[in-house]
């Protein structure tokens, strides 16, 4: 009986052929690339970076190849690929590539070149604002996951109270007072670890058990903060903060960050809470490894992969914000383009010139579609339970 | 199964305190006045200043204007600061317009998630499993008012449907069928709208998780009793991949405010997203925190019912 | 030499008929690019009311052979590449789906692996059993919720009418697997395929459960294919053996004959290794290598790499099967040259 591969050749004879070795990631690369929609996005998005990076230094500085703030008002509204009107512009002012590519603006602006200087934006914006989040939603996470049982007690709470109060204190300007209360602070923490460490003997502890007192575990604070979160509708609180706020593209990544780390929060203590039960963490306790090496080098890479899913599809929505923002006058402010205010301006002038409203209009739907095809291509690689076999 | 409904409830009224006092703190700390006070207003005089300040108490220290704040609010008795309606009274009407295109959104998302989920997981890789995948990534993607420019220019042009607001303006028909049948035209397209982006999320949802429990022992169990391919779809796996569905469904209670900030703003829907958003222009604290508070209320309803529904539905959980 | 060795590839088909007739059936896996041959042409018959086992490491198809059985393979990525599974002479095969549906549970049932998993956890085990038999059967509910109980007390479940009532996750594995073994003899099949039954259970509950298996089949005589990889279980119950290595059959016989005196290398491996055949100081002995990967199997013998009796004509040619008399065939010409049974006139040839 002949043993072929699939290409028809045959094996050596009386040879035993090895089962290719591949690590983790050549086992996913390998199932990701089977998804032609996933790697296109991944694709698209790799395009949209360098355009991003490119964007920057092209439009960046007081003479930019593309220069998207230049107001040319003879030359308003304009539609793509119209050629510029030579005799009433002077020389500087003509766009670089002899023609206007995406037309131009209510002001005259080169759409094109704003194009390029927004989508830096959107890529910051997008990267930012969920690096914030994952960052927030891993270290909560990861401590209501992990350390979830360990009880936050009385003391604790005083510390905190007059370490923070102390702090405020001594910014806002009354330094003696505040001072006292940071010392104070510090005193019953280092009772507190003392009582900790002895374990409940020895003079300091007995004489102070008040402080000992259990309030509430680590976890419920977490998840407690994680509901309370939840209960704000997210845009509506995002809007709210950004208009209070003075408008500036790092106040929105920040408070974009700050609304959505509860996804990711709860995936990673979910994971935790199940993996911190598993063999090879007891293992490695056993063989002494340190908590903090158990929870980076061991529980983390296998927890990371809905987090990872969630980062990419909330780079996404992210970007749709930040264009929703835009949209209603809040977002990044002029004169610095973002596809989100082009789309903005392009609202009054819909049916004179639509293509105000169309070219961001797709270039926000392919990147973002991008990355949602990139995250579902991700979540079905990694998710185990969805796979064919 | 009372008890830890007990601990639940107990547990959202102190979640409900710490978002009423959150929500009050980053209103108050953000920098600037709001609108009825404007002190860069030449008509405000440096009396009226001093009045305004004392009748809403923003003299007083924060924890006392906390107080009284969440009494008046509780009381039914706080006021706007942009028009001097009382807020209750405002969100009321305004929750009324917002109803209808909820309910409406909301049918028409859940009915029309589940088959295209059940259907795609069903037949697995197929046509039509890829290309309901790739018109959902699309309507997520999209942004939602680019999508509403679309829709508009392409019913518009076609079929002459009025779009803008909730009726007709001047519509003069008396009788109820006319402008019945208005009212639903001027619905029809925001409603869409607001299901677009809820179909897309649900269904790729309802599909993943009828697969996830296609894959699973029992099912092979049903199918090697000899049972039929339906019993075994629609009786066995349905029941199980329906369950986490039946917890949504309590969370949906809260969308009632939430994403529609954009769809009514466009559409010139006065609904209550429009209304808090015209809130937040005009720093109304008093309709800016109520909005906020009737939300978190709603959410903490809307988790409760899901915990109950699900103790209900899956035999695991008895509490 | 070679043509004139009483050499068969298909096992010889006895008068009345085999109730279950597998012969030289190929099941592939597409994936990635690569052919799985989980099944590389495996023949195996039960006869009416026999116990056969089926014997092997894990990976090596038993399983998948199962499930072709009643159709259970999951097309794609598997394939069924050839062969026939005759049941009461009809090919399961070649059937349509409706038919095999009624036969699945009713002649022929399946008890799985893994009793924690296999019961669904939204319906009572009543309901469950009760909906295997009225799948079937045309009977009231009542009738078969009376069966339902009936079936719970033969499987040695204490107040079935309360534990009826109860959902899966409120039994154990033990009591979770009886259930499945309940539900698999609800409409009487002729034939019970057992894939592992008790691979999932402790020790103690294992032993129950085969004393279970015993006593069913003595009251209602059915046929059982049982599936296993621990030889234990195997001297316990079975009339036959099959042992499978890598998607095809290496030796098969009667019980006594093959644990007397094996004839492959492979059952002699299996059989060395068991820790009863070990003197107590000595090392245990276990088979040298690993079963190979289903895609990158071997030239010739699947079992050569291992083999201690491994020469160059092992390597080059896929052997047939060898008849040893007395029902018992192998799978290994080398042994077959240097036992050669009386039976046949051959030269001896080195």
């Amino acid at each position: 009986m002949e043993m072929n591969r699939k290409d028809g050749t045959a094996l050596p004879e009386g040879g035993v052929l090895e089962a290719p070795r591949r690590t983790l990631f050549q086992e996913n690369w390998h199932l990701f690339k089977k998804n032609r929609l996933a790697l296109a996005g991944l694709v698209i998005f790799i395009i949209f970076f360098f355009v991003a990076a490119a964007g920057v230094f092209l439009t960046s500085g007081i003479d930019p190849v593309f220069n998207p703030a230049l107001v040319r008002l003879q030359e308003k509204l304009r539609p793509p690929l119209s050629k510029p009107n030579l005799e009433t512009l002077k020389p500087e002012e003509v766009p670089t590539l002899g023609i206007y590519l995406f037309g131009t603006d209510d002001l005259g602006r080169d759409v094109f070149s704003r194009m390029l200087q927004g989508a830096w934006v959107s890529l910051t914006v997008g990267f930012v604002a969920v690096g914030i989040a994952v960052v927030i939603g891993v270290i909560l996470g990861g401590i209501a996951g992990y350390y979830g049982h360990r009880q936050i007690r009385l003391g604790h709470l005083l510390a905190a109270v007059l370490i923070g109060g102390g702090t405020i204190g001594i910014l806002s300007g009354r330094t003696a007072a505040g001072v006292l209360m940071v010392l104070f602070g510090a005193a019953v923490s280092a009772i507190l670890i003392r009582m900790e460490d002895s374990k409940g003997r020895g003079p300091i502890a007995t004489g102070l058990p008040v402080l000992f007192l259990n309030l509430f575990s680590a976890d419920v604070l977490i998840t407690g903060l994680v509901d309370i979160m939840l209960c704000f509708p997210v845009f509506f609180l995002i809007l709210t903060v950004v208009a209070l706020l003075p408008a500036s593209m790092y106040n929105i990544m920040i408070v974009i960050g700050l609304t959505s780390w509860m996804g990711s929060a709860r995936f990673i203590r979910a994971e935790f809470l199940s993996l911190r039960e598993q063999d090879f963490v007891t293992a490695a306790k056993a063989l002494g490894v340190s908590d903090w090496r158990i929870i980076f080098r061991h529980m983390v890479p296998n927890a990371m992969s809905p987090v990872l899913v969630s980062a990419t599809i909330g780079i996404a929505s992210a970007i749709l914000i930040e264009a929703g923002l835009s949209f209603l006058g809040f977002g990044v402010p002029p004169p610095h383009a973002t596809w989100g205010n082009i789309l903005s301006s392009g609202k009054d002038f819909l049916f004179d010139a639509p293509w105000l409203t169309f070219v961001p209009g797709f270039a926000v739907l392919t990147v973002v579609l991008a990355f949602n095809l990139f995250g579902e291509g991700l979540r079905e690689v990694l998710n185990p339970k969805l796979r064919e076999r | 199964m009372g008890a830890f409904l007990a601990r639940s409830a107990i547990q959202k009224f102190i979640t409900l305190f710490f978002v009423s006092v959150i929500s009050f703190l980053i209103i108050h700390l953000a920098p600037g006045e709001p609108s009825q006070i404007d002190p860069l207003n030449p008509k405000f005089t440096r009396e009226v200043l001093e009045r305004f300040r004392k009748e809403f108490h923003l003299d007083k220290p924060l924890h006392v204007q906390y107080l009284y704040f969440y009494r008046d609010l509780l009381a039914g008795r706080s006021v706007s600061w942009k028009d001097n309606r009382p807020v209750l009274k405002k969100i009321y009407e305004r929750f009324l317009n917002s109803l209808p295109l909820f309910i409406l959104g909301t049918l028409i998302t859940w009915t029309l998630s589940f088959p295209v989920g059940i259907h795609a997981a069903i037949r697995r890789g197929s046509f039509y499993d890829r290309s309901t995948a790739f018109l959902a990534y699309l309507l997520i993607s999209i942004p939602g008012f680019f999508f509403a420019y679309i829709l508009i220019i392409f019913v518009v042009t076609r079929f002459h449907v009025p779009v803008i607001g909730m009726a007709t303006f001047g519509l003069s028909q008396k009788g109820t069928l006319i402008p019945l049948m208005d009212r639903v035209w001027h619905l029809l397209l925001p409603s869409v709208l607001f299901a677009a982006g809820g179909i897309a999320v649900l269904s790729r949802y309802v599909r993943n998780q009828m697969l996830e429990v296609e894959g699973q022992d029992y099912v092979r169990t049903a199918k090697a009793k000899g049972l039929p391919a339906e019993k075994v779809h629609y009786r066995h796996a349905l029941r199980n991949a329906l369950l986490p569905f039946v917890t949504m469904f309590g969370l949906i209670l809260p969308g009632l405010l939430g994403g529609s900030i954009i769809i009514e703003s466009f559409f010139s829907w006065p609904g209550m997203g429009r209304m808090a958003y015209e809130a937040i222009l005009a720093r109304d604290y008093p309709v800016i925190l109520t909005v906020n508070f009737i939300s978190a209320i709603l959410v903490l309803i809307g988790t409760f019912i899901s915990d109950l529904l699900y103790m209900v539905v899956d035999p695991r959980i008895r509490l | 030499m070679g043509s004139s060795m009483n050499i068969q590839s298909s096992i010889r088909v006895p008068e009345n008929g085999p109730l279950l007739s597998v012969q030289d059936l190929k099941v592939f896996f597409h994936s990635d690019g690569k052919i799985s041959r989980a099944l590389d042409g495996v023949s195996y018959e039960v006869r009416a009311g026999e116990t056969v086992c089926l014997v092997g490491e894990s990976g090596c198809g038993k399983t998948v052979s199962a499930l072709a059985i009643l159709g259970l393979v999951p097309q794609p990525p598997g394939e069924i590449h050839g062969g026939e599974i005759l049941f009461k002479g009809k090919n399961l095969l070649t059937i349509d789906e409706e038919t095999l549906q009624g036969l699945r549970g009713k002649e022929i049932s399946m008890i799985f692996q893994e009793p924690m998993t296999s019961l669904n956890p939204v319906f009572t085990i009543g309901d469950q059993i009760e909906e295997a038999i009225m799948v079937h059967e045309a009977v009231e509910k009542a009738e078969a919720h009376r069966r339902a109980i009936e079936l719970l007390t033969d499987v040695g479940i204490p107040s079935p009418e309360e534990r009826a009532k109860d959902y899966p996750h409120n039994l154990s594995g033990g009591q979770r697997q009886r259930v499945m073994i309940a539900m698999a003899l609800a409409c009487k099949p002729d034939l019970v395929i057992a894939d592992e039954p008790t691979t999932a259970l402790d020790v103690t509950i294992q032993d129950q459960i085969l004393h279970l298996f015993r006593d069913l089949k003595e009251k209602r005589h059915m046929a059982l294919l049982y599936i296993t990889h621990n030889l234990s279980v195997v001297a316990e119950i079975a009339d036959r053996i099959y042992v499978m290595y890598s998607g095809t059959i290496a030796e098969v016989g009667n019980v006594e004959h093959i644990f007397r005196d094996p004839f492959h290398p492979y059952t002699m491996g299996l059989l060395a290794s068991l820790p009863s055949r070990t003197r107590k100081g000595q090392s245990l002995y276990s088979i040298p290598g690993a079963v190979p990967d289903p895609a990158y199997k071997p030239h010739g013998c699947p079992f050569n790499p291992r083999c201690p009796y491994v020469q160059e004509s092992c390597r080059a040619e896929f052997p047939e099967m060898c008849d040893f008399g007395d029902d018992h065939f192998a799978r290994c010409p080398i042994t077959y040259r240097r036992r050669k049974r009386p039976l046949n006139n051959e030269e001896d040839n080195p």
